[in-house]
């Protein structure tokens, strides 16, 4: 609408445009010193791109720490490449050719949007910025006043521009608008009185208050939701998800659709009942003793770190203290040498600071050797801790599994005894009650029916063996993970310290030589 | 019932010893003497200090009793029962307990009558704030009043003064103290009682000698508790790699050396071994009076003991205390049966045990528990009498109340405190000077002055407190050995001072300033400074900077360019350094730890954090360009900086960075050198204001004081005149006793001769009628009371025979005051008829010079 096409060649965001427009923000002496050494666009934080007639955006990947963005006055028809200017607080794109809002979701940084002057006719993909503080979208094509509602989601919005969007000659236009964000503080350049704000209220409490009742109610069912994924989580590090209630016997009888059938059979049903009961209770205990396995676990974590830190903290501190002496000795060295009045006793002296420094890097190393050894120690001992608690509760889980398998064969061998009594009954046409007739076909061969009692056994066992297994595994993996992440840290650690010291002494010596060169021999 | 004679066994060495006992008395009055003149120089030798006369040895005798109220003089029925049970009781006593002293129960008062001592107490709350509670009490008797021994240190005295004759003339014995002081705090809530008993010669004679201040007594230190949780996971530590032989005979040597210090001790030990108590002959004989506060009144979680004279709590366990004889409170009278030979360390202070304590008056108001065995005991008591009328009024007999007037403490006694605001106390190598506050112009109100030897002789340093200056300033510390005056400042002084340690005000010398760093800008809290640097402390800065350190070098050769400015002869800088606290939201080795700006060599030194873990911090070494650099187009080379990264082999940041940080912290150095002359001149600032306030010293006078607030004073004074001079006028004009006859002929501006002399009529006979119509009243009251006594007398004169005593002496009581209203109706009727013709003749009087009717009375 406001650019005129055929005066001007239409751009691509392209390197030397972007060098040039980062250039241009220097001051002289700055930009000297940058252009001889290479300008690197990572380090970048603001930049300019207006007026240049830019018909796409591209080439921006680079800028990853911009926290600024100018891409207004141009042409651009397509909001696109932004994706990883993932730190962007400020973007202009006002005075282009935007007809839809899109590819802005990584920008979640974002506080300040301007999209003035744009062709945009709905407000839309925008849920992620939810840092949202100014929101510029006036002069486009918004007809539908309804559209505000969608700005309800950005809790930090407090100055929106409207203004010279069709929606805006209608007669309630302001008021529907402030009734719908109460927290605006401006609205179109202009503070939002009190005023407005009450009748606003009034006028159109109708609409709000189911608007807010509806929000109030998903947000409590999403913190239901979170609130249940989180104890689920919890009860998963502790291995015994699931197992506080019937979920576990439920699954037995699941997919088990002979159980179903012989459930028809008399006396049956009391007896799976009371097999429930006790294995529901089985379960629990399970799930109680593996929470308590837990808390015992992380303390013991916990209490290895806690020592770890300790130990840590007083090796850093022994080893600053031997460096700082270092330090405060050889002060005036580096300028005595400099200044030392004849070559000889410069010489000596060099030789005096090198000795000095060897000896700092020897002492430094010995002091890790001894830590690496007592850590060693530490970590072995945690190791054997954690063993034993994996230990004992995979025995404690096997048991209570061993539990619920002597439930499962004690019920088995019931259910068997009820199966053949009742096959005897009905072959003797004793039988009283009314059976379906699936069921009543299975009362015809003994061997049938004692094969599906004993499928029905086997998925059972299945089951539970199953479920024990994942505990098991579990155990095994964290026992693993946990006392391998210990060593793995130390050993990185071990190799940083090494590394710092090298690093250090080579520095010290590295000016101990500088200074050499300085010295005009004899 | 096993009695036992309090003070322990000590009787024989008493008979024993008595003429040793003289002697040792004479010596000890010899002390005294020899000891005032020295008193009497220390005080000569304070300055600016007000001094007051030392009064000599006070007459009691010649006390004016002529003034006191009647109570003082007589003794009232009830009193005079009192005396005979206590009489009775005192009886049963000896006859109990021969061996033991004679019951402290009425000593004569300053009118020479008789009076039982719970009476002298006299339960009064005082309205100060400070007098609330037991230590405020105990400090104000203990101020107040000037100590005299007792007559004879092994018996109670026969006197005991009120306690309004006490305050009136500020001075007494233990038992005028304690009396006072019981007074007090009864009415205060507490549950007190004044005791007779026997304690140490240093707690009878007021010798605080051998005490040390309690000012100077250090704080018991509150071990802290530390929860050190032994955690498993311990690295061991490494092995131990030193000969334990080599270490024991080191052992060994110091071992020896020690021991010949202590030899050579040994020798000093005995001077100082005179600072020990001589063994006193009397102890446990000294009688002394002191007071007991139980516990379940106000708080009170246990019992402790009062020293009147010094104001001080004890344990009830104190070995001071001695022995008790008895106590009372203004409702009782107990006397101890328990054992004291341990002192008062196994007493049981449960008063309603009556194996322990024989009350006197058995109570009503106490738990009938308690009333019984009371009974019990009695009748214990009156076996061995055979006095039996008197029981039945022992245990329904309550305490008369107290004989004494109200006590009263005005205001400026209060704050004036010690007889002449002035007190002094001596502690061991101490000596504590008291004033009331505004005595002292410079706002002195305590002084303590400590001393390196026994003989208070070599002062070492020198405490004063102040009070009410408007400097704020609180105390000064003055140490003679170091020669460092400290004052502390209260909140509100300019610029936060709070402490102040110096030498000598002269500017850059050594001195110490802290301050309140909650009430400045900068959180500057503690600067130091000496000749040649400044270091500074902070708390709470936004940018976490908590150390400042500036080095000075030695002033040039005096510039003497004029008008130059004014830091041209400041001291120039030569380095300066500042520590910064970690700042979380930076990465550690981006977050400088330290920077220090060596101005003379044109360097800055930057040291970041430490990294998690690191043991080498990252620097950065500036050196700044010089001016050749400068004209060369490279205005940045890596020569000019010498980086080391720790944790990281890449070593060099971009040298465009490097140059922005390098602008920055020339930047900030300009900025950090204006701030060191800003200290510099805070300090010069803060000098002079310090010596213009010491030079002028003010009070400050709470708007609340009325008394010394001059400008209050006239304030309320000229509203007091105000309302006085508003009210007469205001009734004048709202009775005018003329009015009613003016309304009757129509309040005329002017009135004729005849209006007038009508109206003064009118006036004249109206008054004369009111003035009858009264006499008739009263006439008639009088005719009426007479009448009806005659009926009653009447009524008696035929019922007498029939008539119970308590219904004789019903009428007796009502008889005697109708008697009473008779006379005194007949009294005003007299006075009436006599005043009457006066009043007429002045209405006349007053008639004849009324402005509005005088023209033409006047002439009449």
């Amino acid at each position: 609408m406001s650019q005129s096409y055929n005066s001007i060649k239409p751009n691509v965001i392209d390197d030397e445009m972007l060098q040039k427009a980062v250039e241009e923000r220097w001051p002289e002496d700055i930009g000297k010193l940058a252009k001889s050494e290479g300008i690197d666009f990572k380090d970048v934080t603001e930049l300019q791109l207006s007026f240049r007639n830019i018909l796409q955006i591209d080439n921006l990947w680079q800028f990853e720490n911009l926290t600024k963005l100018q891409l207004d006055n141009n042409i651009i028809e397509k909001i696109e490449a932004l994706e990883s200017l993932v730190h962007l607080v400020w973007l202009d794109l006002s005075f282009n050719n935007i007809e839809v809002i899109e590819g802005l979701d990584t920008l979640v940084k974002l506080q300040d949007l301007s999209l003035y002057n744009n062709r945009i006719s709905k407000i839309e993909h925008m849920d992620t910025l939810q840092e949202l503080q100014i929101f510029s979208i006036g002069k486009n094509n918004l007809t539908a006043l309804e559209d505000v509602v969608y700005l309800r989601r950005f809790k930090k919005l407090r100055t929106l521009n409207l203004t010279g969007n069709p929606f805006c000659e209608e007669e309630q236009y302001v008021l529907f608008v402030v009734a719908h964000i109460p927290d605006l503080v401006y609205l179109d350049f202009k503070l939002v009185s009190d005023t407005t704000r009450e009748l606003a209220v009034s006028k159109y409490h109708y609409l709000i208050d189911p608007l807010e009742h509806e929000e109030a109610q998903a947000l409590a069912q999403l913190e239901e939701k979170l609130a249940k994924q989180k104890e689920l989580e919890y009860h998963k590090t502790a291995f015994v998800e699931y197992l506080n209630g019937s979920f576990l016997f439920d699954s037995l009888y699941a997919e088990d659709t002979e159980a179903a059938k012989l459930a028809y059979l008399p006396g049956v049903d009391d007896l799976l009942q009371a097999y429930r009961k006790d294995f529901v209770s089985v379960c629990e205990n399970l799930f109680n003793y593996g929470l308590k396995e837990y808390e015992k676990r992380e303390a013991e974590v916990s209490e290895f770190y806690k020592g770890l830190h300790e130990a840590l903290t007083a090796n850093q501190q022994e080893g600053r203290k031997i460096i700082l002496d270092f330090e405060n000795r050889n002060k005036e060295r580096l300028d005595e040498i400099h200044h030392a009045t004849s070559y000889n006793i410069a010489e000596s002296k060099r030789a005096e600071y090198n000795e000095d420094i060897l000896q700092l890097s020897e002492t430094l190393m010995t002091l890790e050797m001894q830590t690496v050894d007592q850590l060693e120690e530490l970590i072995k001992d945690f190791e054997k801790n954690i063993a034993v608690i994996a230990s004992t509760f995979i025995e404690n889980v096997k048991g209570m599994m061993a539990q619920c398998r002597d439930l499962e064969n004690r019920h088995h061998e019931k259910l068997l005894e009820i199966s053949i009594n009742t096959l005897e009954k009905s072959v003797k046409n004793e039988l009283d009650e009314d059976l379906p007739d699936d069921v009543r076909e299975l009362l015809v061969d003994k061997t049938t029916l004692v094969n599906m009692v004993n499928t029905s056994h086997n998925v059972h066992l299945l089951k539970i063996d199953m479920r024990e297994c994942d505990i098991l595994s579990n155990t095994y993996r964290w026992q693993a993970s946990v006392t391998g992440k210990a060593f793995q840290n130390e050993i990185d650690r071990n190799r940083n310290r090494v590394k710092e010291i090298f690093q250090y002494i080579d520095n010290l010596q590295e000016q101990l030589d500088s200074i050499e060169l300085l010295e005009p021999p004899e | 019932m096993t009695l036992l004679w309090p003070g322990g066994g000590r009787m024989e060495v008493l008979e024993e010893n008595d003429e040793e006992e003289q002697r040792e008395e004479e010596l000890m009055k010899a002390l005294e003497i020899s000891d005032e003149p020295h008193n009497i120089e220390t005080k000569l030798s304070v300055d600016q200090v007000f001094v007051p006369n030392d009064v000599s040895d006070f007459d009691w005798s010649s006390i004016d009793i002529s003034q006191l109220p009647s109570s003082y003089k007589t003794n009232s029925p009830r009193e005079k029962k009192l005396l005979r049970i206590a009489d009775h009781y005192l009886q049963q006593y000896t006859h109990l307990c021969p061996d033991r002293k004679p019951l402290f129960l009425y000593p004569v008062n300053e009118c020479g009558i008789k009076k039982f001592v719970s009476t002298t107490v006299r339960p009064t709350l005082l309205p100060y704030t400070e007098l609330y509670h037991w230590d405020g009490c105990a400090s104000f008797v203990c101020d107040y009043l000037t100590m005299e021994p007792l007559k004879s240190p092994l018996i109670p005295p026969s006197l005991l003064y009120s306690p309004t004759t006490i305050l009136k003339y500020q001075r007494g014995n233990c038992f005028d103290f304690s009396v006072l002081l019981c007074s007090m705090l009864i009415g205060a809530g507490y549950d007190a009682y004044c005791v007779n008993g026997y304690a140490t010669h240093d707690i009878c004679s007021l010798d605080e000698t051998l005490e040390v201040c309690p000012l100077l007594r250090k704080p018991q230190e509150v071990p802290k508790e530390i929860m050190k949780k032994s955690n498993k996971y311990r690295v061991k530590s490494s092995p131990d790699m030193q000969s334990k032989f080599e270490l024991q005979q080191e052992a060994k040597k110091k071992a020896e050396t020690e021991a010949t210090h202590k030899n050579e001790e040994r020798g000093e030990g005995k001077v100082t071994e005179v600072e020990k108590p001589t063994h006193d002959p009397l102890y446990g004989l000294r009688v002394h009076a002191w007071v007991l506060v139980l516990s379940g009144k106000r708080e009170v979680p246990e019992p402790f003991f009062i020293n009147p004279f010094t104001g001080n709590s004890h344990s009830t366990m104190d070995e001071h205390f001695l022995g008790i004889e008895s106590v009372w409170n203004h409702k009782n009278y107990w006397v101890n049966m328990q054992d004291c030979r341990n002192g008062c360390k196994d007493l049981i202070f449960d008063l309603g045990d009556t194996v322990c304590w024989e009350i006197m008056l058995s109570e009503t108001d106490k738990p009938l528990q308690v009333l019984l065995d009371a009974e019990e005991e009695n009748e214990l008591f009156d076996r061995n009498t055979d006095d039996i009328e008197e029981e039945e009024e022992d245990t329904s007999f309550a305490m008369p109340p107290s004989w004494v007037a109200p006590i009263q403490i005005s205001p400026r006694e209060f704050e004036t405190r010690c007889s002449q605001g002035k007190k002094v106390i001596l502690y061991k190598k101490a000596k504590l000077e008291k004033w009331a506050p505004y005595l002292n112009r410079n706002g002195l109100v305590k002084r303590l002055t400590v001393y390196a030897d026994l003989g208070c002789t070599e002062v070492v340093e020198v405490r004063e407190w102040f009070k009410n200056r408007e400097d704020m300033l609180d105390m000064r510390e003055l140490n003679k050995q170091t020669q460092l005056t400290t004052e502390y400042f209260s909140p509100g002084h300019l610029l936060g001072l709070k402490v102040h340690i110096y030498k000598s005000m002269e500017p850059e010398t050594e001195r110490v300033m802290e301050f309140y760093n909650e009430a400045r800008v900068d959180g500057l809290q503690k600067r130091a400074e000496n000749a040649s640097e400044i270091k500074e402390y902070f708390v709470g800065r936004d940018d976490f900077k908590y150390f400042q350190h500036t080095e000075f070098g030695k002033r040039g050769k005096k510039i003497s360019v004029a008008g130059a400015r004014t830091d041209i002869n400041s001291r120039p800088i030569v380095q300066m350094k500042e520590c910064f606290h970690r700042n979380l939201e930076k990465p550690a080795d981006e977050d400088v730890a330290e920077r220090v700006f060596l101005i003379t060599e044109e360097m800055i030194h930057l040291t970041y954090h430490l990294k998690d873990k690191y043991i080498t911090a990252s620097k950065k070494d500036f050196f700044k360009p010089t001016e050749n650099y400068r004209k060369q187009s490279e205005i940045m080379t890596p020569e000019m900086c010498i980086t080391y990264q720790a944790g990281s082999s890449v070593k060099d940041k971009k040298l465009l960075h490097l140059y922005k940080l390098l602008q920055e912290l020339t930047e900030e150095e300009k900025q950090l050198k204006q701030q060191v002359r800003q200290s510099e001149a805070e300090v010069l600032n803060i000098l002079k204001i310090r010596e213009n306030e010491e030079a002028d010293i003010k009070l400050t006078v709470s708007i609340y004081n009325t008394e010394r607030n001059e400008k209050r004073k006239q304030q309320y004074e000229a509203t007091k005149n105000a309302m006085e001079d508003e009210f007469p006028v205001h009734e004048e004009q709202d009775l005018d006793y003329l009015a009613p006859f003016l309304i009757q002929i129509g309040h005329p501006e002017k009135m004729t001769k005849g209006q007038v002399l009508r109206l003064r009529d009118d006036c004249l006979t109206d008054f004369k009628n009111r003035l009858i119509a009264k006499a008739n009243i009263i006439q008639a009251r009088f005719e009426k009371e007479v009448e009806e006594l005659k009926k009653k007398n009447q009524q008696f004169q035929e019922n007498q025979s029939q008539l119970s005593r308590e219904e004789e002496a019903v009428f007796l009581a009502d008889y005697s005051e109708t008697m009473f209203r008779i006379h005194i109706v007949a009294l005003r009727l007299n006075r009436e008829k006599q005043t009457a013709p006066q009043k007429y003749l002045a209405l006349e009087e007053k008639l004849r010079k009324d402005p509005r009717l005088a023209v033409h009375l006047s002439h009449a």
